[in-house]
């Protein structure tokens, strides 16, 4: 097991710029999700670490050795790719036993560490079938036995259960986070779904365009995003944003005032709240219905308002409040955020008061 | 409304498949036809058959009389055919196979731009007319000092000049053709590599896998049926080609193959005699040959896909 | 674990030597076996230019070729040894202005566009042949390339509307027989027509088209047809059925859904079937004599044939300048269109 440094890592190709100036450190035995959307640099970031692709600029360390030109071969880390990448001509077992060809490992030896493996991840009786011959779920378990059987340093997984239906993915979020806890290995996973990343890595790196938003717990990241990217990228539904303007210590949006300090005169500011902060009551400004979305357990509704569109949530089962239907929200603004609609920055220490 | 939809039917299938229809039964199929029976008659100069006659074949098979007990291979078409088997055979392993995979690899492994040229070179030969190419090799084989390989032996290497036409003739042709066969080869073997799934090469290089053991393990598995479509096709291509050693050795008997000699029989320019039914009896034999590979070309065919059916049902 | 203790330095040392050498090995050895297969042709483009009546001069292919291989081989050290783009690319400037102004010094005054004068000249060849020969009358040069270009055109027309349309037809309609006419069509892949020269030599003399252009160009039509079917169908299997779908939906006929929006999809392919096409017209010598076209119309490989056959000991230069010139079309073609070739993928092959 190892602990992995980046210092300004960056990646070109041309004048595109893949990941831009990444810095970060992960701890021995720590699982760590890299979250963002499709483009962001995630994954050139894992195959950076893989070594497959070299840093155009920055440092990569492990255990503080500098191992930027250090072939993949000589690394020991182990991938899981998103399609799983089996070799498609050689059956389970070789799959397994392929990493260990290029160790000197004695053939009895090899064959009893793959057989542990196998039982690790649970397709003992899969070994003598072909990649071809597998479900989703069992090729993605093949995957992680070939992955782990070198016992890698750094284990790396790319977007492992996009290609997994829905139940799958569920059992196979938990197999994966137990045979990381079982094996202490120091592990990234890269993934464009939240809940993956909330529910599976201790600490998440938000990334966007190519650089690193924010590096925090989940919980962190829901309550205290630091951009308006993290803000609307993580939570489901979606933040509330509202954008405006600073005048006379005053928010304005569209014709709503709100009281606030805190804030630099003429500042061009966006509001950002949870849907579940805005409530239908009689004492709120006046909205009108136009989207109502079932979600199972709640129910999904956006407003028209005189400050914006505005998402909120009702508990389900039966929808409250039908299309077109004029109603009154009233929004709870103790915890609402203020970004810097320049560069996106969370804006801190602002209090503020009722709207007007 | 049943009617018009066959009918459509019927225009659609005229308008689409008719002309490929009628240029291969015209000019494929039906000369097939006739060779067969052209080869069972008497044609010869003047283009009319007078009777039925098994005659080609006895002539064919006849050992020449002044061999001792006939054992000795010096009849002209024993000759053609120990021939066409070691042109066949020396271009096919050295040129149109192995040199197409090393040349496939290590293009590959390149930069695209890099290897890109060099296939580009490589495909200089087949891409130049027949005529040219064939001229450039009779320059180059000179037997004079003024021959491009006796030059640079002389000059180069300090040897003394050769003349390959009178000593080595079928090496040749073998490497003249085999120049022009690898690049078929190495285009297809290329379009495969390219298609193996980028992952696979990064999965087997974290591994731990070096170069030789990525090209065992990964790419040659994947090669292996166009591999053997190649090794099929070009075998084929080969036994009946015969522009490029006409046109280099002219009709030498020292490279007289069976596609020569039907050729030189009949219809080459100048010396070509009109033997009509003879050519069209070896023709015949290569049409044997040519339909024994086509059924094993048939084995190494995805039919699957090929005869995937349609989804949209209207005409 | 032991990976703390690895000795990573070495190790990147020694990966980034090895990638340095198995590079500069592949690089080394692809050189070595091109330079065979490009020496004679780069031959010939300087004897078009070099050559006075009477003699090869060598002298000024080796000067020539020494300067080349040189500056080749600096850059190819440059490049291994200097990563930045620009500092390559100034590399390759100096490089090449230096081997041009070498290429002046050693062999400019040698260089000299008299083998061209056939272009210009009617009646070039008859004057340099003069009474050595008796035989048919050459033509002007100009006269053998129309008629080339008119069979390479016409059979590369036909070919790739045929192969088209039955492509089309037998990737997206369902009918009865469909597989076995895909079967029969993959056996008739194998029948090339170089096989079968006398049959369908008796067949043209049947029909009357003996000692005509037509001749050679409906044979053109069908050699590789059926490889040309299946490469046409590999295209249009490509194309996705939901548009096609969609286009019917919105109201059009299988005809104009079609012409509108599934031939735009497969231009690459109708391309690259058109450039091999038209290669494989434009050099053809074995059915233009074998269907006795030459008896009364030349073309370039007949011209070029003949030309060499009879000036040969007499002029090198000029038939070196035809040569050339022949090849240039293709060649031209080929070069700029190359990025279509490869993209052929061959169907039918198991994956």
């Amino acid at each position: 097991m190892a602990r992995i440094e980046l210092d300004g890592v960056t990646k070109r190709w041309g004048e595109t710029v893949a990941v831009d100036d990444v810095t970060t450190q992960l701890e021995n035995g720590e699982f760590v999700a890299i979250l963002g959307p499709s483009g962001c640099g995630k994954s050139t970031t894992l195959f950076l670490l893989a070594g497959i692709y070299a840093p155009t600029a920055g440092t990569i360390r492990f255990d503080g050795m500098r191992i930027n030109e250090v072939e993949p071969k000589d690394r020991n880390v182990g991938i899981v790719f998103q399609s799983y990448a089996l070799y498609p001509n050689m059956t389970v077992m070789q799959n397994i036993l392929f990493p260990l060809r290029f160790k000197s490992v004695e053939r009895d030896d090899a064959h009893r560490q793959a057989q542990e493996i196998a039982a690790l991840v649970q397709i003992e009786s899969l070994l003598e079938r072909r990649p071809g011959q597998l479900s989703g779920g069992q090729q993605q378990r093949v995957a992680l036995a070939r992955a782990l059987i070198k016992r890698p340093n750094l284990l790396l997984l790319d977007e492992p259960l996009s290609n997994l239906d829905a139940i799958l993915r569920l059992s196979m979020r938990t197999e994966i986070r137990r045979i990381q806890r079982e094996l202490g290995v120091t592990t990234i996973l890269v993934t464009h779904d939240q809940v993956e990343a909330t529910t599976m890595a201790d600490r998440i790196i938000c990334m966007n365009g190519g650089r690193i938003e924010q590096i925090d717990t989940a919980e962190n990241l829901y309550r205290k995003p630091n951009t308006t990217f993290v803000a609307s990228f993580v939570g489901s539904p979606p933040i509330n944003l509202i954008h405006g303007s600073v005048k006379d210590s005053r928010f304005v949006a569209g014709d709503r005032r709100l009281l606030l300090t805190g804030l630099s005169e003429a500042a061009h500011v966006s509001m950002g709240f949870r849907p579940e902060r805005v409530i239908a009551a009689e004492d709120g400004m006046p909205a009108k219905i136009t989207t109502i979305e079932p979600m199972g357990r709640e129910i999904l509704y956006g407003a028209e308002s005189p400050l914006g569109f505005l998402r909120f949530l009702e508990a389900a089962p039966m929808p409250r409040f039908s299309l077109g239907e004029e109603v009154r929200l009233r929004t709870e603004l103790e915890d609402a955020l203020f970004f810097d609609q320049g560069n996106g920055k969370r804006i801190d220490n602002v209090s503020l008061n009722e709207f007007s | 409304m049943i009617s018009a939809q066959g009918q459509r039917q019927v225009t659609n299938a005229l308008v689409f498949l008719g002309p490929a229809c009628a240029f291969l039964l015209v000019l494929l199929v039906f000369p097939i036809i006739v060779d067969l029976a052209v080869a069972f008659t008497d044609m010869e100069q003047t283009v009319i058959a007078t009777e039925l006659t098994t005659e080609q074949f006895r002539k064919l098979v006849k050992p020449n009389e002044e061999a001792l007990l006939g054992f000795e291979l010096r009849g002209s078409f024993y000759r053609a055919l120990a021939k066409t088997a070691v042109f066949v055979f020396f271009t096919l392993t050295i040129f149109n196979v192995t040199f197409a995979l090393i040349l496939a690899l290590t293009t590959t492994a390149l930069p695209d731009w890099l290897g890109g040229t060099f296939r580009a070179i490589w495909l200089l030969p087949r891409m130049s007319p027949s005529v040219v190419y064939a001229l450039l090799w009779i320059w180059v084989v000179d037997p004079t000092e003024r021959g491009l390989l006796n030059q640079v032996l002389i000059n180069v290497f300090g040897m003394e000049p050769v003349n390959l036409i009178l000593h080595q003739p079928m090496a040749i042709i073998v490497v003249a053709n085999g120049f022009i066969g690898a690049s078929i080869g190495m285009l297809i073997l290329t379009s495969t590599i390219r298609s193996i799934p980028e992952h696979l090469f990064h999965a087997a290089r974290v591994d731990g896998a070096g170069s030789l053991s990525i090209i065992r393990h990964i790419v040659l598995p994947a090669l292996r049926w166009p591999l053997s479509y190649i090794t099929v096709f070009q075998a084929l291509a080969l036994m009946v080609s015969f522009e490029y050693i006409f046109l280099i050795m002219g009709p030498a008997r020292s490279t007289m193959t069976m596609a020569m000699l039907a050729y030189t029989k009949t219809l080459a320019p100048q010396i070509g005699s009109g033997q009509y039914a003879y050519g069209a009896a070896i023709t015949l034999i290569l049409i044997v040959i040519g339909t024994a590979l086509a059924l094993l070309l048939y084995r190494l065919t995805n039919m699957k896909t090929l005869l995937t059916n349609p989804k949209i049902e209207v005409q | 674990m032991t990976a703390a203790s690895r000795d990573w330095e070495s190790l990147a040392r020694r990966s980034t030597r090895m990638r340095r050498i198995n590079a500069g090995l592949l690089v080394g050895f692809l050189v070595i076996v091109s330079i065979p297969v490009l020496l004679p042709f780069f031959w010939v483009v300087v004897i078009s230019f070099s050559a006075r009546t009477g003699g090869v001069e060598s002298l000024v292919l080796w000067k020539a070729c020494s300067i080349l291989v040189s500056a080749v081989f600096i850059y190819g050290a440059v490049h291994l040894a200097e990563k930045s783009v620009r500092r390559r690319l100034i590399a390759a400037g100096i490089l090449i202005a230096l081997s041009a102004l070498g290429l002046f010094l050693t062999v400019g005054g040698d260089l000299h566009l008299q083998n061209y004068r056939f272009l210009v000249n009617p009646n070039l060849v008859e004057e340099l042949r003069g009474a050595a020969t008796a035989g048919g009358q050459f033509p002007w040069v100009w006269i053998a390339f129309i008629n080339s270009l008119f069979v390479a055109a016409t059979s590369t027309l036909f070919k790739v509307t045929v192969a088209t349309l039955s492509g089309y037809y037998l990737s997206r309609f369902a009918f009865r027989g469909r597989s076995s006419f895909l079967q029969g069509l993959l056996i008739l892949e194998v029948f090339h027509p170089w096989m079968l020269t006398i049959p369908i030599f008796l067949v043209i003399f049947w029909i009357g088209l003996l000692n005509n252009l037509a001749g050679p160009i409906l044979v053109l039509t069908v050699l590789d047809l059926p490889f040309f079917i299946f490469i046409m169908k590999g295209f249009f299997d490509a194309v996705p059925w939901d548009m096609e779908m969609s286009a019917m939906t919105d109201g059009a006929t299988r005809r104009q859904a079609f012409r509108l929006v599934v031939l735009p999809h497969v231009w690459a392919g109708i391309i690259a079937i058109s450039v091999l096409g038209f290669i494989k017209g434009w050099e053809e010598y074995v059915f233009v004599t074998a269907l006795r076209t030459g008896n009364s119309y030349w073309v370039m490989s007949t011209y070029l044939y003949y030309v060499a056959d009879d000036v040969m000991g007499v002029d090198y230069g000029m038939v070196a300048a035809v040569s050339v010139f022949y090849m240039a079309p293709s060649l031209i073609l080929y070069l700029f269109l190359q990025r279509h070739l490869t993209q052929l993928t061959f169907g039918g092959i198991k994956g």
